[in-house]
């Protein structure tokens, strides 16, 4: 359609393109190409690959990696599942509610949970020591059991989000057809409404499994000795720093390519099982004797709080009066705001100057792309398509430490300014705009467009005038979820940050790593809130949840 | 204005959708494309309003080639099958758009705005949004937005499609006095052969992106040239037939068919091999054979539906299945299922088909 129109988005997509090979490509390609150089000769060489799958060091990096989020996928299914099934067809009270605090944990940054974590179950938590002061010896939450604990109550939430769109998505025909045709209520669980709603559930289960393996806060914060994949590429990027990168190197491909295998599972394997339905009538919801409701509002209002407790804790600490790691629970103080905001204001500044950098490209980029993306299929937007979701299958860790050793010297030196960080914050979160505008865009028929063309608009600004403003909720919704998710970024920010442009989220890292609560709590605070406010204007002014955003 | 379509195709890959196709829509005409999905009449459409560019062939508006000309330039006035509503807008501001972009002075705007709300019937709901109208009355909108700016051709893309059956009748009647009204050249869009029919000054029959047929709605329908134009427009018997004699004389063509023999009137003789296309209400039903009559042939009733005003039968006669509509069931005789009957057919009406 309007072939003599494509000169400008010829050129548009030749620039997107641009983009994407400047910051996804081509340090994806160098760091897999310095994997393969040795440290020693500078010449070709396996001996990082070698050196990895020798050493039990190395190995039990991948094996705790493994673990953990095997564990976490399967406390993440345990708790989601019923979750999902009791909210969608029983009659509980205060279900709305319960509905918007269930989806909160999977848009608060997991390395603040685990903060709230180490102040209550940690060597000096106040749990902890309660426990023991009655004489309760407990485990410790250093080690894999407090990072399955961290990551199950921060990520069932995506579980409970698709298996419920699953649930609701049935009609209540079918089951109706399957009671007609003669089955029992459980027969009918077990062979309509199970196999419809299996897809989500291994859907689900792929994104947990995937956003722990690729989680480098609460690994880092309270593994201790316990080493997982990300924290030890990690490592060995600090220590090769100005050297051939060749082992972290190593170690982010090993990384990537485990995130990738489940992205693409997830993408030929499940949406591929996953069933198109239209719901016109909705199941019914089912009301229950007074005492299973109870006991099953109990285990949903308990979950609930389990997974949000912890950041109620951290909003605690952040005036309660602290002195390093000692907390003097009970005693209000504002010393730990006056610190943030009047000797190291700093870090709130970057954080808000570097995401709204961020989302702003991301937006106009979003838009631009969404149009390519939608409108003009083909193999070029096809391939525009899996290119800009790439980064979504790529660890945070992985993509800093890529763009950090490619951009260090040559024709483009990156490395050490901001602009890198707003660089590494765009690709990673631009998905976000994308998605939401161009699934909008998607509900927007071509005709409408048509329609203003054929009325006398030449076609850009018929898509300025018309397109534009209809995408309009869409883009901002892509807009907030881009603003508060770079804002809580950790995991490439820490590879990529240099000493001026700490974020709020290093300052908490840092601080939480030399004992320091209480300022780290304020900061914490103040992103927690900067991550909600957004949030509650989404769901208030647009009508959009965080469910269908992300 | 008079639109002039010389020797159109259009490729999609290696499918042809339009087939080099050529006919001329006269000034001031309701002219219909008709034919099944995929039959290429959209994609035709299309081309005029400047949103595919044909890849061989010539559109003209009067004598001025528009080819090249930008869809945004054209001046057509286009009804799209979804009605295409720009939904962040009013119903005002929806048909003020056209005018709003030929920068006309705001007075005029309105003026012309309200003048052609009222002749669609729409005055009084200027502020109301797309969502908030009726199916029948998002289609108004669509209509006024598309002829406030006085276009040279007024394009639908099958209208009425979405609306439910007792409004379409009603919207098809209101388009064509609207059209009546302004008369402007309006080619329009539909696989409906009976909203063709009802409708069109002319009609053009697409199939497979190739012309069929083209004509008054009549024409079409009592002279049929191929048995596809025979079956879509209403419903046809189509009896397959050998030539055994031909008098040039009296004009009567003699055609063995499954063993019987039927007189046909023909002006011209035709190849051996022959298709015939009785339309259901052509045959007529006895009881007892009636004296003197010609093409009179035995037949066994295999169903009976009564549709109100006609009743329908399937019998089996010739050795196939024959479709009769009997106008006024009441006066011709009703029979049941089973029943033994004669049927006959009129030599001057069956249609020789060539193809």
């Amino acid at each position: 359609m309007l072939r003599r129109y494509s000169g400008t988005w010829t050129i548009v997509l030749v620039l997107a393109f641009g983009v994407l090979f400047l910051a996804v490509v081509y340090p994806l390609f160098y760091i897999f190409k310095a994997s393969f150089i040795s440290p020693e000769t500078g010449g070709f060489s396996l001996e990082s690959y070698r050196t990895f799958f020798r050493y039990p060091y190395y190995l039990r990096c991948l094996r705790n990696s493994l673990f953990v989020s095997g564990m976490a996928t399967f406390f993440a299914l345990v708790i989601g599942i019923p979750f999902a099934f009791f909210l969608a067809r029983l009659r509980i009270p205060g279900k709305n509610i319960l509905k918007t605090l269930g989806t909160l944990p999977l848009i608060l940054p997991t390395f603040i949970g685990a903060e709230a974590w180490l102040m209550l179950l940690g060597r000096n938590g106040l749990l902890f020591r309660l426990l023991q002061h009655i004489g309760l010896e407990i485990p410790t939450i250093y080690g894999w059991r407090g990072i399955v604990l961290v990551f199950s109550l921060q990520f069932f939430p995506f579980v409970f989000l698709m298996v419920s769109a699953a649930i609701n998505s049935i009609d209540s025909s079918l089951e109706e057809a399957a009671v007609n045709l003669g089955a029992s209520r459980l027969r009918v669980f077990r062979t309509v409404t199970l196999p419809v709603v299996t897809p989500a559930v291994l859907g689900g289960a792929l994104v947990v499994f995937y956003l722990s393996i690729e989680n480098f806060g609460v690994p880092i914060l309270i593994g201790e000795d316990f080493r997982v994949l990300s924290v030890q590429a990690y490592n060995e990027f600090i220590s090769e720093m100005g050297g051939n990168p060749s082992m972290a190197g190593a170690l982010s491909m090993i990384l990537l390519a485990i995130t990738l295998g489940l992205t693409v599972l997830q993408k030929y394997w499940v949406e591929r099982k996953s069933y198109a339905m239209t719901s016109l009538n909705p199941l019914e919801v089912k009301r229950l004797r007074p005492l299973p409701t109870f006991l099953i509002w109990l285990f949903c209002a308990g979950v609930v709080a389990v997974a949000l407790f912890p950041f109620v804790v951290v909003v605690i600490s952040s005036v309660t009066k602290t002195q390093g790691p000692v907390m003097y629970w009970g005693q209000f103080s504002l010393d730990n705001f006056a610190k943030a905001f009047i000797v190291a204001p700093r870090p709130i500044i970057n954080s808000f100057f570097l995401a709204t950098a961020a989302t702003v490209l991301g937006m106009v980029f979003g838009i631009v792309v969404s149009y390519l993306i939608v409108r003009r299929r083909g193999a070029a937007g096809y391939l525009l398509d899996l290119l800009i979701m790439l980064p979504l299958a790529i660890a945070g860790t992985v993509l800093g430490i890529a763009l950090a050793v490619a951009y260090n010297k040559g024709v483009i030196v990156l490395t050490g300014t901001w602009m890198i960080l707003v660089l590494a914050y765009f690709i990673r979160k631009v998905p976000f705009s994308i998605k939401t505008t161009a699934s909008l865009l998607h509900q927007i028929d071509t005709s409408i467009e048509e329609a203003s063309i054929n009325l006398g608009v030449p076609p850009l600004r018929s898509f300025l005038k018309i397109v534009v403003p209809l995408m309009l909720p869409g883009i901002l919704a892509g807009a907030i979820i881009m603003w508060v998710t770079t804002l809580a970024e950790l995991s490439s920010t820490i590879v990529l940050y240099y000493g001026p442009w700490a974020t709020m989220t290093v300052e908490i890292f840092q601080r939480i790593g030399s004992g320091d609560f209480g300022p780290a709590s304020a900061y914490a605070t103040i992103l927690i809130f900067a991550v909600l406010i957004p949030l509650f204007v989404l769901n208030k002014v647009l009508g959009k949840d965080l469910g269908s955003a992300l | 204005m008079r639109v002039e379509f010389k020797g159109i195709t259009k490729k999609f890959g290696p499918l042809k959708a339009i087939d080099d196709v050529s006919l001329t829509v006269e000034e001031g005409d309701f002219f219909t494309l008709l034919g099944p999905s995929g039959c290429g009449k959209t994609t035709l459409l299309r081309t005029v309003a400047g949103f595919y560019t044909p890849d061989a062939g010539e559109i003209l508006f009067g004598t001025r080639r528009i080819n090249d000309v930008p869809a945004h330039r054209r001046e057509t006035g286009m009804v799209f099958q979804n009605y295409a509503l720009f939904p962040h807008m009013n119903v005002f501001e929806n048909v003020a758009y056209g005018l709003k972009v030929r920068r006309l002075p705001a007075a005029t705007v309105s003026a012309r705005v309200h003048e052609i709300l009222a002749r669609v019937q729409l005055d009084g709901l200027e502020r109301r949004a797309p969502s908030q109208l009726s199916g029948g009355q998002q289609q108004r909108v669509a209509l006024a937005r598309a002829l406030v700016i006085s276009p040279q051709v007024l394009l639908m893309d099958e209208p009425l499609s979405n609306l439910d059956a007792k409004l379409r009748v009603g919207m098809r009647e209101e388009i064509k006095r609207i059209q009546r009204e302004f008369k402007t050249t309006t080619i329009y869009v539909t696989h409906d052969q009976e909203e063709a029919m009802a409708i069109s000054d002319r009609i053009a029959i697409m199939n497979r992106g190739r012309l069929e047929r083209i004509g008054t709605p009549l024409e079409i329908y009592l002279r049929p040239n191929s048995r596809f134009v025979a079956e879509f427009m209403g419903s046809s018997n189509i009896l397959e037939g050998r030539v055994a004699a031909y008098d040039p004389g009296a004009s009567l063509l003699r055609a063995e068919v499954h063993g019987e023999t039927l007189v046909l009137q023909a002006p011209e003789p035709a190849q051996r091999e022959i298709g015939i296309a009785i339309r259901p209400e052509w045959i007529r039903l006895f009881e007892h054979p009636p004296a003197g009559a010609v093409n009179l042939f035995p037949g066994e009733i295999l169903s009976a539906s009564f549709l109100g005003s006609i009743m329908r039968y399937r019998l089996s006669g010739l050795g196939q299945v024959m479709l009769v509509e009997v106008l006024d069931p009441q006066q011709a005789g009703v029979w049941r299922e089973g029943a033994r009957v004669f049927f006959a057919i009129d030599p001057a009406r069956p249609v020789i088909l060539t193809s």
